[in-house]
């Protein structure tokens, strides 16, 4: 009985409210909705790292308007095609910047199916306002934001030697280090040479070293030094920066290097081309000029290296501690150079020993990669005192081996790397010969705005080095006995005006003797063009005290081509490009000749 | 255990059935589907009939491959991640389950803590909401449609949980390898005590209106047996195996998750007919309600939510291969995966129980029925033919 | 106004003709000392030289076209104290001793104090001006010669402080 009467229950429903939404059409969705992309276009770098997890292929990076390309933002931006995504929001999860997020809306009329596939943040839509919607649950990263740290000699242990400092990843770090790369590429537009970053990296999560060095040698001869002293501008670009620690670029590239042996390098690199009969000069055997060397010689052009110091390496041997860039490894980006034949005739000095003259009669074409060998003064009262030095000068002195007077204390002028290099080389040859340290550094600038890199102004003060930022330098003090006892700053109040431009205000009430017998500026350093001779200086055109060139690197005088920073400025890897440039310059300027004679 | 079905109508009689003869003109030929025979989804039974009698039984499927595992194939193990959820659209989170533990395993990750809990928390969900549709189905096969409002409508709320939850209603995408991809909001606890009430509620409901019902009992009662000394032979798991008297439970026979750490039985019935099926279920959705309350309960409000994943755009997995299941609503569910140190999973077979249940055995059980009980036949071995083809 | 020592005891009055006068002069003779410069240096560092022959020519125009102006005749015979820079400033108008090749920072600490002189004379004659046309014209010459001396220790640092890595 009660079977046939208890389905009759089922009526007492119609005494209850309904259960339905009243206004299904405007009901919210939850707050952590997967809903609509939003994008904050200007946060956004432009990575694609968006595109490259979609598993749907529904993202493509397109230009836009008013996003031109620049260091560190492809300036393209993710459009999403709304008949391909899933909502899955990895994207999100993935988006390098944060920029990419997602609102909690999910109603979209349009009678136009071409709507549906738009450009978030640029295109403007209801919700781009939505408070709600997916976010990533804090520390849910589908990347590693935090760098693999490298093993790096304690300040006790090396402030006695010049043994290199950063112990270099072993397989297993670099390895991790690797993996953390998201292989978006902004680095190789900001790299001067444009390395194949993503790919090497790619080499060593493979554990392919002889590959990771054959696509070094493709862009860059001077890995061993770029891989430890480079300016490692790709890693301002590099999109894991945003959020947390750029990949150590530099780093792996070292890495590379260092798992190959020396001969296995020189093989892979392989052998000069066949002899084209033609000849170049080089001057200067910096990164430039030997690059420039490397490919010429690799193209079958006899080339010879003019060199005034007693090695090869030029500003990277001369002006970089070994501490920084132990020689050895120098020397064999050096070595396979001279492999492929390139002549390098060092202690040999253009417009001493040969003459610019002679070289343009007996070569095919010239370059000049003369780098910035001379120090700059500040010209203040005093400066012209023998304890007065400049830093390239004794840094130079320090590579060969020159025996030198080494102050028991010494005070720096200069806030950039070169200030640094001799302020810890100072260090060291004191802490060698008298047992203390006793170097200050002063600068112009304060530390925000200060040139040298980061860990070196870290591992100055490990070292026991003080430095007294934002110090204007006036006067360098002599006593009676005409000795230097020291030096006397003001404060810089302000160093850059809104402009960011040069205009120096001091405080002069605030002023401070630091003591020294020996002051060394590290302030600047120029170029040293003497060499040309007054006719070539006059014949040639110059742009604003430098040599003018094109963007090819030739200048007005049709032989000669121009490279590194005597024309660029201070920078390896970016000498390192100049070299590839003019050579490539060099190479279509011999083709056509060639051309025109046949 | 006592009282098991031992007996098989379906199957003897049609064995000693004289040969079909077609050209006989006693006999016609009759499909059922691809378009949804009742609602258990795409494929098709070719019937032969003898009047009102089904004499034979074909299952036809492929109307619904969309070759997932295939696609698998060709992405990266995160990629694959948001996909295999469509394997199974109305209980989903086993797909995405099993895919994480099994490249979990195959990658030597292990997912935190809390991560576990709220895992086990979603299957559970999904549990009853697959239940939901399968009660409203079953009801709604047999001409009952109100029920499947019912359902319906606490189905619905359970959505409401999983749209605060996880940020989607249908399709999850929330337990991703490594963990899941948040912890509960604000307030869930609450809620989701409202939405078990009204869920038991509804329950008594159903349990009133449909298994206390003449019609019901008559369709159901002894009908579409499945005997015993079948359920291994072919494969038969869930509530198809315990509606026979056998306790088999993945949860409780090859624990997983959190399970050991919660109690509960294995709901199991004796006559392994369509009503003691339906009922199993319907004392099943109690089980999960209950185990939701335990979850809620015990679960660990802090800790980390996910493992710390190699970057997933170029993550390798070495070389192996391993299988791994759980106790989904219609029996057991697994993933196999072979992974051959590439980015990519080399193999990945996807083992839903509505392989064996929705061809094999039904159409072992199909002969001898009546024409009119095929439908509700079908839906009580509660299949869903996505998982069939993968 | 501090008071003024030495020579400026001799005369402490001036009027604003005066003062164009001798600003008009200090741009003509800068003007003419950086023209016989240039070709003197080499000619790496000859475009300084060059920019600053420029740069005094347009302020030698500017004055001289000061001096016609009927607002600024009005206050020409206006008396006004002399300022305590009024020495150096005049110092300048005599022609320094570069040398025969000086380098690009001797031209540039050269170029540098004058502006520097000139700066200070100006914004000690505004300050020592009652506000009206008169201080104005002062007010716009210090401004002028503060933004030349801006634009040239932008460049003395560019030169200068470069090549420091």
């Amino acid at each position: 009985m009660r079977d046939v009467l208890s389905p009759f229950l089922a009526w007492k429903n119609l005494f209850r409210d309904p259960v339905s939404i009243r206004d299904p059409l405007n009901r919210e969705a939850a707050p952590r909705y997967r809903g609509f992309h939003k994008n904050d276009v200007e946060k956004c770098i432009g990575c694609g790292t968006c595109e490259t997890i979609c598993q749907n292929g529904a993202i493509d990076m397109v230009p836009v308007d008013g996003f031109d390309p620049k260091n560190g933002d492809s300036g393209l931006r993710p459009r999403i095609d709304y008949g391909r995504c899933c909502w899955c929001a990895l994207c999100v999860d993935v988006c390098m910047t944060g920029s990419l997020t997602m609102s909690n809306a999910y109603k979209w009329v349009d009678a136009d199916p071409d709507a549906f596939r738009f450009i978030p943040g640029v295109d403007a839509k209801s919700w781009d306002g939505s408070e709600h919607g997916y976010v990533c649950a804090e520390g849910h990263h589908l990347t590693a934001l935090e760098r693999v740290p490298m093993d790096e000699m304690e300040p006790e242990a090396r402030i006695s030697n010049f043994d290199e400092i950063v112990a270099g990843y072993d397989v297993a770090r670099a390895k991790l280090e690797a993996d953390r790369c998201v292989s978006c590429g902004l680095c190789i537009a900001t790299c001067p040479a444009h390395m194949a970053i993503p790919q090497y990296i790619e080499a060593v999560r493979d554990g392919d070293y002889e590959r990771g060095v054959a696509l070094l040698y493709e862009t860059n001869p001077f890995s061993n030094t770029c891989g430890r002293v480079c300016t490692h501008k790709c890693e301002t670009a590099c999109a894991v920066h945003n959020e947390g620690e750029a990949i150590a670029i530099r780093w792996l590239k070292r890495h590379i290097m260092d798992q190959v042996p020396q001969e296995k390098v020189r093989e892979i690199v392989g052998k000069p081309g066949p002899a084209t009969g033609r000849k170049v000069a080089i001057v200067g055997a910096g990164p430039a000029g030997l690059t420039a060397a490397f490919d010429l010689a690799k193209a079958g052009h006899a080339v010879t290296v003019y060199e005034t110091r007693h090695a090869a390496g030029g500003m990277t041997r001369y002006g970089i501690p070994e501490y920084r860039l132990p020689y050895d490894a120098l020397d064999r980006d050096v070595d396979v150079i001279t492999s492929l034949g390139v002549d390098i005739r060092c202690d040999t000095r253009i417009g001493r020993d040969v003459a610019m003259a002679d070289l343009h009669a007996a070569n095919d074409a010239v370059v000049l990669a003369i780098g910035l060998h001379l120090g700059r003064s500040t010209r203040i009262p005093g400066s012209e005192h023998a304890q007065v030095k400049k830093a390239v000068d004794l840094l130079r002195q320090i590579t060969d081996g020159e025996a030198f007077d080494v102050p028991k204390s010494a005070v720096v002028i200069g806030g950039g790397n070169v200030a640094m290099d001799i302020a810890r080389s100072l260090a060291r040859l004191q802490k060698q010969i008298h047992g203390k340290v006793d170097v200050t550094v002063t600068a112009l600038e304060d530390l925000p705005h200060f040139l040298a890199d980061r860990e070196e102004v870290k591992e100055c003060g490990e070292e026991g080095i003080p430095i007294f930022d934002a110090r204007g330098p006036q006067q360098i003090v002599i006593d009676d006995a005409g000795r230097v006892t020291g030096l006397r700053t003001w404060r810089v109040k302000s160093i850059f005006d809104d402009k960011g431009r040069f205009a120096p205000s001091y405080d002069e009430s605030d002023e401070l003797f630091h003591p020294a017998e020996m002051v060394i500026e590290a302030i600047g350093q120029a170029s040293d063009v003497s060499l040309l001779g007054e006719a070539l200086t006059e014949e040639l055109a110059w742009n604003r005290g430098r040599i003018a060139i094109d963007p090819d690197g030739r200048t007005s005088v049709p032989w000669l081509w121009s490279a590194g920073d005597c024309v660029a400025g201070p920078d390896v890897v970016h000498a390192v490009a100049d070299g590839h440039r003019v050579a490539a310059s060099i190479a279509a300027v011999f083709a056509e000749r060639s051309d025109a004679r046949e | 255990m006592t009282g098991r079905a031992t007996s098989s109508p379906g199957g003897s009689t049609a064995a000693s059935s004289p040969p079909i003869d077609l050209s006989s003109g006693k006999y016609l030929k009759l499909w059922q589907g691809p378009q949804h025979p009742g609602i258990t989804g795409n494929m098709s039974v070719e019937l032969t009939v003898c009047g009102d009698e089904v004499v034979e039984g074909k299952t036809h499927v492929g109307y619904l491959h969309r070759g997932f595992e295939k696609l698998m194939e060709r992405r990266t193990f995160i990629q694959v991640f948001p996909i295999v959820c469509r394997v199974c659209v109305p209980e989903p989170d086993f797909n995405e389950y099993c895919y994480a533990a099994t490249i979990e395993e195959l990658a030597g990750i292990e997912a935190p803590e809390r991560a576990l809990w709220i895992r086990t928390l979603i299957l559970e969900m999904g549990r009853i909401n697959s239940y939901m549709m399968y009660l409203g189905g079953q009801a709604g096969a047999l001409g009952m449609g109100v029920i499947g409002q019912w359902t319906t409508y606490v189905r619905d709320l359970m959505l409401d949980r999983f749209e605060e939850l996880t940020g989607a209603r249908i399709y999850h995408m929330f337990i991703l390898p490594g963990g899941v991809r948040d912890g509960l909001p604000d307030g869930f606890d609450g809620r989701m005590e409202e939405t078990l009430r009204e869920i038991e509620r509804t329950l008594a409901d159903v349990e009133d209106v449909m298994f206390h019902n003449a019609v019901f009992k008559k369709r159901t009662k002894g009908v579409g047996v499945i005997p015993v000394d079948l359920i291994d032979r072919y494969g038969v798991t869930g509530p198809n195996a315990r509606a026979a008297g056998l306790p088999n439970d993945v949860r409780k026979d090859h624990p997983y998750l959190v399970y050991p750490e919660l109690t509960f039985e294995p709901v199991t019935g004796t006559d392994s007919d369509m009503y003691t099926r339906a009922d199993v279920r319907r004392r099943d959705v109690a089980v999960s309600v209950d185990l939701i309350r335990q979850i809620i309960a015990k679960m660990p409000r802090t800790g980390p939510l996910t493992a710390k994943l190699p970057n997933v755009l170029h993550w390798k997995i070495p070389r192996g291969e391993t299988y791994v299941r759980g106790e989904c609503s219609r029996g057991e569910y697994g993933y196999y995966t072979v992974t051959d140190g590439s980015g990519h999973p080399r193999r990945i077979n996807v083992r839903g129980p509505s392989y064996t249940h929705a061809m094999a055995l039904l159409e072992h059980l199909i002969p001898g029925t009546n024409i009119a009980d095929v439908a509700a036949l079908m839906v009580s071995l509660h299949t869903y033919p996505p998982e069939i083809e993968r | 106004m501090p008071e003024g020592k030495g020579h400026a005891k001799l005369k402490t009055l001036t009027n604003l003709r005066e003062v164009l006068t001798v600003a008009t002069e200090f741009e003509r003779t800068a003007r003419d000392f950086y023209t016989a410069l240039a070709p003197k240096v080499s000619k790496s560092i000859r475009y300084l030289v060059e920019e600053l022959v420029a740069e005094e020519q347009q302020h030698l125009d500017l004055f001289a076209g000061l001096a016609g102006r009927a607002d600024v005749e009005a206050v020409l015979e206006t008396e006004i104290e002399r300022p305590a820079s009024d020495r150096k400033f005049s110092d300048c108008i005599h022609l320094p001793d570069l040398g025969d090749n000086p380098d690009d920072q001797a031209v540039l600490q050269y170029a540098l104090a004058r502006e520097h002189a000139a700066m200070e004379q100006y914004t000690a004659l505004a300050e020592a001006t009652p506000p009206g046309a008169l201080r104005n014209v002062f007010v716009f010459l210090a401004n002028e010669e503060t933004k030349h001396k801006n634009e040239l220790e932008a460049v003395y640092y560019r030169v200068v402080h470069s090549g420091g890595v």
